[in-house]
């Protein structure tokens, strides 16, 4: 018994170090009295004495462990350094918080203790929840302006420029206000023109936000509304909460048109300040606004349209005195005469190029007869007729000519073969003459002292030839 | 009025540019007897939508309808 004990770490129960006698006797007591309960039993006596005993209590802790489940119930641990419970907060009781709970926030809640059977848990069920110190309120915009912040919902990039001259101006406030008077006011006296459009929304208590963000959505909606006003007149800053929401936060943001918010002036700014194109302190601020732009916007126009006829005239005026100046320079004037006579120049440039043009077809012409004439004349069937006609004649006296010389050479001919007869050695020979060769018969011998005894001779006679030996040789020239 | 003026933005940028443009001179006659007309005409138009525009106060209900405000602030026009 006593080692389970130990296995827990735990010390041993008192009762055991009871003494002997005083033990029994208690013992002995207990048994007489002894009633066994369930443990449900229990759970539902303890639950009754800790639900009478703590059915309103406050404490101020420490959150932490902070969860919000999408049943809307809120569960989270709170605690301070030397113990710690736990609290539920119920989705109704989560929805009328101005703040957010979050982790390591100081809180001063109050609740009624309850006990989970189930788990024999008990725990603290909240029903009201501020900051500590800082007000709930004052908390709750902090951490929403962080946020939307932090999203980007206020930057100076998303600020829209008023428009000059709306067309219609929305209005989203109480109609009950003073608000809706101050900007009528202002509007009728400076911009008696002015269309406005006014879209009713409850400006304070429950449900408030919710009205004037719907009315912000539906107002943008309505075709000609250049720019919005929203807002309501001063008041403390639960009065002026609805402008802290962020429903209305998120409805300026996403609005087509500018807006100007114009919350009274308790606060410093709201959260719809933040987040509006143009901030107005007060409603009556915002007409101004809107009326200063359309006034800007007329003086403009006014001196743009008179800068606009002045420009004209100026520049009129520089073209015309530099006409007058042109005019009076020498170079111009005797312009027309000028151009007469650069007309009449070219007018006569012109006849002359026609005149120029035509002479030269028509002397093109008769070189081109001449030529046809010519070539007439070149004719080659009337050349070939008489080409072939003196080929004939010249080719007949070509041959009379050779026929001619073939008869005369044929006399000479037979002239000079008489002659060369009568010159003919042979003619000689025939009168008994022989002649006498070396016997190489290259040489006539015509001494006798040219060979010797014994050499060859040949001997040619008128008819045939001899070869003889000389046998003796007699000089007749000694 | 006129479909080439987009509104009063549009209409007084441009004007602004034109009388710019004029007064910076240097424009042929035609020119700037044209940029003028243009110019009166986006003049005429500003000075025509800010006298058009009568006074009226409505009122936007839940439902969407937009009804005259009618007696409810005849009081603080005086």
């Amino acid at each position: 018994m006593s080692s389970q004990f130990d296995l827990f770490g735990t010390p041993e129960p008192e009762l055991e170090q009871e003494p002997e006698p005083a033990r029994a006797s208690a013992a002995s007591a207990r048994e007489r009295q002894r009633t066994v309960l369930s443990v449900s039993d229990l759970t539902a006596n303890i639950r009754g004495i800790l639900e009478n005993a703590y059915s309103e209590v406050w404490i101020e802790a420490e959150i932490s462990n902070c969860r919000l489940w999408n049943t809307g119930h809120l569960y989270f641990t709170l605690k301070d350094p030397g113990a710690q419970i736990k609290a539920v907060m119920f989705k109704s009781d989560v929805r009328s918080l101005k703040f957010k709970p979050e982790d390591g926030l100081h809180v001063v809640v109050r609740g009624r203790i309850s006990v989970y059977e189930p788990k024999g848990e008990y725990q603290i069920v909240c029903e009201r929840m501020e900051p500590h110190g800082l007000g709930a309120l004052q908390l709750a915009f902090d951490q929403l302006k962080r946020r939307l912040q932090a999203e980007g919902l206020f930057d100076a990039t998303r600020k829209r420029a008023l428009p000059s001259l709306p067309r219609k101006i929305g209005i989203v406030t109480s109609l009950d206000g003073a608000a809706i008077r101050d900007i009528i006011k202002v509007l009728g006296r400076r911009y008696p023109n002015a269309h406005l459009v006014i879209r009713p929304a409850r400006v304070q208590g429950e449900g408030a936000a919710a009205e004037v963000a719907r009315g912000i959505r539906d107002i943008v909606a309505v075709a000609g509304i250049d720019v919005v006003i929203v807002g309501r007149g001063g008041g403390s800053i639960e009065d002026l909460w609805a402008f802290n929401d962020e429903g209305v936060a998120r409805a300026i943001a996403a609005s087509p048109v500018p807006i100007i918010s114009a919350v009274g002036h308790e606060v410093d700014f709201t959260i719809a300040d933040f987040a509006a194109d143009v901030r107005a302190p007060t409603p009556s601020a915002a007409a101004e606004i809107v009326v200063a732009r359309k006034e800007d916007f007329c003086n403009h126009i006014e001196r743009l349209s008179q800068r606009l006829t002045g420009a004209v005239r100026g520049s009129v005026a520089r073209l015309e005195s530099r006409v007058h100046v042109l005019n009076r320079r020498p170079g111009f004037a005797g312009w027309s005469a000028r151009l007469a006579l650069r007309g009449r120049h070219c007018a006569e440039t012109t006849y002359a190029l026609r005149h120029a043009a035509r002479s030269s077809v028509s002397r093109r012409l008769r070189a081109f007869q001449a030529l046809r004439l010519q070539l007439d004349q070149y004719d080659l069937r009337r050349r070939l007729g008489s080409v072939r006609a003196r080929l004939v004649g010249v080719d007949g006296t070509l041959r009379a000519a050779a026929m001619h010389r073939h008869h005369a050479a044929e006399a000479r001919l037979q002239n000079c073969a008489a002659r060369l007869d009568s010159l003919s050695p042979l003619a000689v020979l025939g009168r008994g003459y022989a002649v006498v060769w070396d016997d190489t018969r290259t040489r006539v011998v015509r001494r006798a002292s040219e060979v010797a005894r014994g050499d060859g001779v040949r001997i040619t006679l008128s008819e045939g030839e001899l070869t003889c030996q000389v046998v003796k040789t007699d000089g007749l020239d000694n | 009025m006129d479909s080439t003026i987009k509104d009063f933005e549009a209409a007084i940028a441009e004007l602004e540019t034109i009388v710019k443009k004029l007064e910076e001179g240097d424009l042929a006659l035609e020119k700037s007897l044209e940029l003028y007309e243009r110019g009166v005409q986006l003049s005429r138009f500003c000075h025509t939508r800010l006298e058009e525009a009568e006074k009226r106060i409505e009122i936007l209900n839940e439902r969407g309808d937009l009804r005259p405000a009618g007696q409810m602030f005849s009081k603080d026009e005086k």
